[in-house]
């Protein structure tokens, strides 16, 4: 195929057209996903930003972007994960050329499954204050602490593991990033069971487990600023879920807001119906900006808009569990099977806490689209500068 | 649809900018305000000069024949600026309207000189009850011996007081109609706005000769307030943001207890919440114009949405900025009251967010 003839678009969608069955949604060669992925890291599709010798071809975004679309097309999976592949962006960035040999493949083909081992129950909105300890011994670090919502803590190969490696300098300086193997004597897991009575995430208890040295990524110390790294590649991708789950649920939503309306007798009700278009409007002017977003992103502009979408998604859900608890009246007291609208409401009214807490809660949202977005003075931490030893943190 | 390229669009915008930055900045705001007329002459002719007055009159009338998409992205503009005067009444909405009609003879007569700023024109939707809506419309017509009589009242007719042709929707005994009048042969009578950039006025009309402009309806009564609402829906957003832009430089650079204001939580939150409102806005004004321009099947689901979205964020953001200034905004010489004056007038102008949200959840439930 001669590159320099064709547009990327051209090629991408030729290859797809030779490879993929777009009607079956499935590789024309047959094999498993594994196999078709591993098609994809070979052919450049899967992170065609990064250079060629790290499996990619050295594109600029906007192409990156039609090779995304071209593939959403067809329904193909695998492609642009250098937006959006947490793993093996942090290691692509910081990591060894050991570890990045070792991990980035298993990683892209989508062989090996990751959890994320940040927060622990004195460090969740302040996230640099963990506590749990990694110490270096020969080749190897040992690591003690205890993890707390950890979702796919059971499935994952590999835990993405913040952890503290130097006790006398500022919290954020003593940290390390690491990326530890799950299945091995010294991490234990358990469910933690959650107000809507699911269990989705884990404490992870870490006592002696073990991780080489090479599956550190980035210096000693350096653990803070790729975290942070991690977390923008995660949140870019939670601000897009917001938008795309709007093509496909919101629509159900907002038949739901209707429907509920109808069942309940209220959908001639004036006020009522204000409060259903209110609720219905935050859901369609989120998917506008993430759509205006994309747009922008597209052109190869960064969007401060997408910053924006976790903290409007859990201002959606919440709503919506307000208004639809409102037209439920008193049946809104009532659970179980035999009420399944109640069971739903009450499920979604305990559940919207999922988002305005997780990954960040709403009043950390604001903090950082006040500080990034606004450029608005940066809070003050009054152990920012402390040796953690002398911290509340530890002191308590 | 428009013929006008996303880079001549973007040069415009940035031209008209410009424009506004030079001639209608805070003093220029005030100065125009305490004139009779409510309008800067100087400004409109250089207006006109750019093309912004024709811009939405087609090119066989000597317009631009831009689309929505291009006039809601001027009024974002005009409205950052607080522009006053008939910018919206008569290029946008008078113009919309004629271009609407089946009237070649209207269309000839009117459209060149509206598009050139020459005539100004406006158009009369609504009496007393201002309830932007065909049972709203008090002022009658009647066929007498070859021309028509008007009679009754029409209000909160946007700068009527400058305009030379007045368009105003009547009863007549086969539905709603609309007649061309010259505003020499009625009483206009200014009504005292809160938003002194605002100029509004009652018509009064007595056996009043007017010439029928054809082929308006109740359906181009309705398609001519969905070009008003999406442009003042861009006004909205752009008034919105600018307000919005004002208060964040503010809140970096005022001091209390030792540190700038946009430090504290408290404050920071408000403005992270406001930021979304914005850019809510944005993103409705400019979808509900897309929208109109290519008559998408959610063409009523969007004007609605954008009605009352841009409406309740530029309320609050106004509103909430006052606030977050505190007491050097409660003077006169601070501009975050003019905007909220603006917010205020705009919310009711061409009808209420409450009638908006109606209407966007009958237009979703046909839709579901």
């Amino acid at each position: 195929m001669n590159s320099d003839a064709m547009t990327i678009g051209d090629e991408v969608r030729a290859w797809l057209a030779d490879h993929w069955d777009a009607e079956s949604r499935r590789a024309k060669a047959g094999g498993s996903l594994a196999q078709w992925m591993d098609r994809v890291v070979e052919a450049g599709w899967a992170v065609p930003s990064w250079p060629t010798q790290w499996w990619g071809r050295g594109l600029d975004k906007k192409s990156v972007s039609t090779i995304v679309n071209e593939f959403r097309k067809v329904g193909a999976p695998g492609a642009g994960q250098d937006r959006t592949n947490i793993t093996a962006n942090s290691v692509m960035q910081f990591g060894s050329d050991t570890l990045k040999r070792k991990i980035i493949p298993e990683f892209l083909t989508g062989r090996a499954h990751q959890c994320l081992l940040y927060s622990e129950p004195g460090a969740g909105s302040d996230l640099a204050a963990v506590r749990t300890r990694a110490d270096l011994q020969g080749d190897h670090y040992v690591v003690t602490g205890q993890k707390v919502w950890t979702s796919g803590a059971q499935n994952a190969d590999y835990g993405l593991l913040i952890a503290r490696t130097d006790w006398d300098v500022p919290k954020h300086e003593g940290l390390s990033f690491f990326i530890i193997e799950m299945r091995q004597p010294g991490i234990e897991i358990r469910p933690i069971n959650q107000i809507t009575g699911d269990s989705h995430f884990n404490e992870v208890f870490l006592d002696g487990a073990t991780v080489p040295a090479e599956n550190r990524v980035g210096d000693e110390g350096q653990g803070w600023k790729v975290m942070q790294t991690a977390l923008a590649v995660e949140r870019l991708v939670m601000g897009d879920g917001a938008g795309e789950r709007r093509q496909g649920s919101s629509k159900n939503n907002v038949v739901s807001l209707i429907d509920i309306a109808r069942e309940a007798g209220k959908i001639d009700d004036p006020v009522a119906r204000q409060d259903i278009a209110q609720a219905m409007a935050y859901r369609q002017l989120n998917a506008l900006n993430m759509l205006r977003a994309k747009q922008d992103m597209a052109q190869g502009t960064a969007s401060p808009i997408m910053s924006l979408g976790k903290l409007a998604m859990s201002r959606i859900l919440h709503e919506d569990a307000r208004v639809m608890t409102k037209l439920l009246g008193a049946a809104s007291m009532l659970d179980g099977a035999e009420h399944e609208r109640a069971a739903d409401i009450n499920y979604r009214t305990a559940n919207a806490y999922m988002t305005s807490i997780g990954g960040g809660t709403d009043q950390i949202q604001r903090n950082i689209i006040g500080e990034r977005v606004l450029g608005l003075p940066r809070e003050t931490e009054a152990d920012r500068n402390l040796p953690f030893r002398e911290s509340r943190a530890v002191t308590g | 649809m428009t013929m006008i390229s996303p880079e001549e669009r973007a040069a415009m915008r940035e031209g008209f900018g410009r424009l506004l930055a030079e001639k209608c900045a805070e003093a220029d705001i005030r100065r125009v305000m305490a004139t009779q007329s409510g309008n800067d002459p100087a400004l409109w002719t250089a207006m006109a000069d750019m093309g912004i007055t024709a811009l939405m009159v087609s090119d066989d009338h000597g317009g631009i024949g831009a689309g929505m998409v291009e006039i809601e992205e001027i009024m974002e503009e005009a409205g950052a600026a607080l522009l006053a005067g008939p910018l919206l009444s008569s290029a946008f909405v008078a113009a919309s309207l004629i271009g609407l009609s089946h009237d070649a003879d209207a269309k000839a007569r009117l459209l060149p000189a509206i598009a050139s700023g020459e005539k100004i024109a406006t158009v009369a939707f609504t009496g007393d009850s201002g309830s932007w809506d065909v049972a709203g419309v008090t002022a009658t017509a009647q066929p007498q011996d070859n021309q028509w009589i008007l009679n009754g009242a029409a209000s909160f007719v946007l700068s009527a007081n400058l305009a030379n042709v007045l368009l105003v929707f009547a009863q007549t005994p086969g539905g709603l109609g609309c007649f061309e009048v010259d505003s020499a042969h009625v009483q206009i009578e200014p009504l005292q706005s809160w938003d002194p950039s605002l100029r509004l006025s009652k018509i009064m009309f007595d056996q009043t000769q007017a010439v029928h402009i054809a082929g308006v309806d109740h359906a181009t009564f309705e398609q001519t307030l969905d070009v008003a609402r999406v442009a003042l829906a861009g006004e909205q957003a752009g008034a919105c943001r600018r307000i919005f832009d004002i208060t964040v430089d503010y809140l970096k650079t005022r001091v209390q207890f030792g540190r700038p204001i946009g430090g504290f939580q408290a404050i920071k939150h408000i403005a992270a919440d406001l930021l979304i409102e914005v850019e809510s806005a944005t993103s409705a004004a400019r979808a509900a114009a897309r929208a109109l321009d290519t008559d998408a099947p959610d063409k009523d689901v969007l004007i609605n949405l954008a009605a009352f979205a841009c409406a309740d964020a530029f309320s609050q953001v106004a509103a909430t900025a006052i606030q977050m200034h505190g007491g050097i905004a409660f003077t006169w010489e601070h501009p975050a009251h003019l905007y909220l004056r603006r917010a205020r007038a705009d919310a009711q102008l061409f009808g209420q967010s409450d009638t908006y949200r109606e209407r966007f959840v009958a237009a979703m439930e046909k839709a579901a």
